[in-house]
């Protein structure tokens, strides 16, 4: 698991983390700035020259490789983008890329196998019912994606609540709908689709967040979570907080209900408005 | 069984490092991970032998780390301490040539030891070579220490090194084929050793076994 995986857990745990890194970690692995337009390489190599503290005058290149590295197929040093600069984040990338592969490989073999039998299955009963769910051809395949998917699901997993959930909960014992469930990351979703069902999925995972002292930021991480632009009343049992909501109440009020009481989630959307708001 | 003194050669640290690094080994949660990291490689940079096999010991601790709570915090600030002191390598040569052929002993051990998935780790095939490019240049060259140092890590990691990319591998050897043949202030230990590695190399990575009574003959087994 990467450092960043480790300070959120850290955030939401108070749990005390080697932190190697500042906020913008990442950031000289962007394409674009905040503005939206392409960052250069040498603004890039200049962070990386800030953040490392000196700059080294033996390295040439943008992508601070030797001046004596080709590859015999291309005339300069490969710049990719989203390099890391540093080696200890290269060697994960690097391991999380090979991880995504191998899982490919995996689940491809594991669909192709259900599909020969479902076809077994459907030519020895005559039927010649048209095969829509064919997923070994409808898979994502795309590194990023995959990439990035992999890194939401590793935010999910790194957490106290997912240790506690898999070790009370075995793999044969979940019920649909009762207990939360991975995203499938090779399945193709739009991108809205797979975000909400991570933030959907990481909800339903803090019923197993651990109990007490821990409550007041639980419940902060979870409305965060939800991310909702509307309005909405919490009941909370603790004033300040809803006294911050309670300012908003000029505004219309909606109301949301998040499922699976029986999963004991923390918080409680209810409807306290009167119908007509005036 | 307490053999892991033996196994990883840490009897030249002192008792509390000694047990600092054995709870390492057990249980990396307990310690500080990355001052573990720096007592170890800064060990490796001081003492030829510990260098030569201080990639077990971290290998060791990175899988405990990632059994233990799927971290990688040690491989991390191991691997960014080496960076660090790769980006100074220059400086090290110039201030002390065994801290510098301790480090590329260490770098290689590394490289030869903490595997991804079964794979070198890809981020230090460069930095390798370009301290075996180093060690291939003419001043070094004539240092019986540089080359020995070079030729004990090809015979370990140059098969690797080559498969993760030849073109490397064949411009390293460029280099010491020139100095074999056309460097005139190398010593005739420094020729033995680099005609060894030109006919191991040749001989895909391993020695016929006339070359090998040819070079070896005469050492006691």
């Amino acid at each position: 698991m990467s450092d960043w995986t480790k300070e959120r857990r850290r955030e939401d745990h108070s749990i005390e983390h080697e932190k190697s890194f500042g906020p913008s970690r990442w950031s000289h692995c962007r394409k674009r700035g905040v503005n939206g337009s392409l960052r250069s390489n040498s603004e890039a190599d200049d962070i990386d020259k800030r953040r490392n503290g000196h700059a080294d005058s033996s390295y040439k290149h943008p992508d601070r490789r030797h001046a004596s590295f080709t590859t015999p197929e291309s005339t300069g040093p490969v710049s990719r983008c989203g390099q890391q600069a540093d080696w200890g984040s290269q060697v994960e990338d690097d391991e999380m890329r090979r991880d995504v592969h191998r899982d490919m490989q995996r689940y491809r073999r594991r669909i192709l196998g259900a599909e020969f039998t479902q076809r077994e299955r459907r030519a020895s009963s005559g039927s010649s019912g048209s095969c829509d769910s064919r997923e070994g051809d409808n898979m994502e395949t795309d590194e990023a994606v995959l990439l990035r998917r992999q890194k939401q699901i590793n935010y999910g997993k790194n957490t106290l609540a997912y240790d506690r959930y898999i070790k009370e909960v075995p793999k044969h014992m979940r019920q649909p709908g009762v207990h939360p469930k991975t995203p499938n990351k090779f399945r193709k979703y739009s991108r809205r689709s797979w975000d909400q069902q991570i933030k959907l999925w990481k909800v339903k995972l803090h019923a197993w967040d651990p109990p007490a002292e821990e409550g007041q930021d639980k419940t902060l991480d979870v409305v965060e979570e939800l991310n909702l632009d509307d309005v909405m009343d919490i009941e909370l049992d603790f004033p300040t907080i809803t006294d911050s909501q309670n300012s908003q109440s000029s505004l219309p009020i909606h109301s949301l209900s998040v499922e699976d009481e029986d999963c004991g989630t923390p918080v409680k959307v209810q409807r306290t408005a009167e119908p007509n708001m005036s | 069984m307490e053999n892991s003194a033996e196994d990883y050669r840490i009897q030249s640290f002192d008792l509390d490092t000694q047990r600092l690094l054995k709870t390492a080994l057990k249980d990396p949660s307990l310690v500080n991970l990355e001052k573990v990291s720096n007592i170890i490689v800064d060990q490796s940079l001081k003492d030829t032998v510990f260098s030569k096999e201080a990639g077990r010991i971290c290998y060791t601790i990175v899988q405990a780390e990632a059994k233990q709570n799927n971290g990688n915090v040690f491989r991390r600030h191991l691997l960014n301490r080496l960076q660090q002191e790769f980006k100074e390598r220059e400086e090290m040569r110039a201030r002390s040539l065994q801290e510098w052929v301790c480090y590329v002993t260490f770098i290689c051990n590394i490289f030869d030891y903490l595997k991804v998935n079964n794979m070198p780790m890809v981020a230090l095939v460069h930095p390798v070579y370009d301290c075996l490019m180093r060690l291939a240049k003419p001043d070094a060259l004539m240092n019986e220490d540089e080359v020995d140092c070079l030729v004990v890590q090809l015979h370990r990691i140059g098969e690797q090194l080559e498969k993760a990319d030849s073109q490397r591998m064949n411009d390293l050897f460029f280099l010491l084929r020139d100095g074999f043949l056309l460097q005139e202030s190398l010593t005739s230990m420094a020729r033995l050793l680099l005609l060894e590695i030109l006919e191991f190399r040749a001989g895909g990575w391993m020695l016929s076994s006339t070359a090998h009574k040819y070079y070896y003959s005469e050492i006691a087994d």
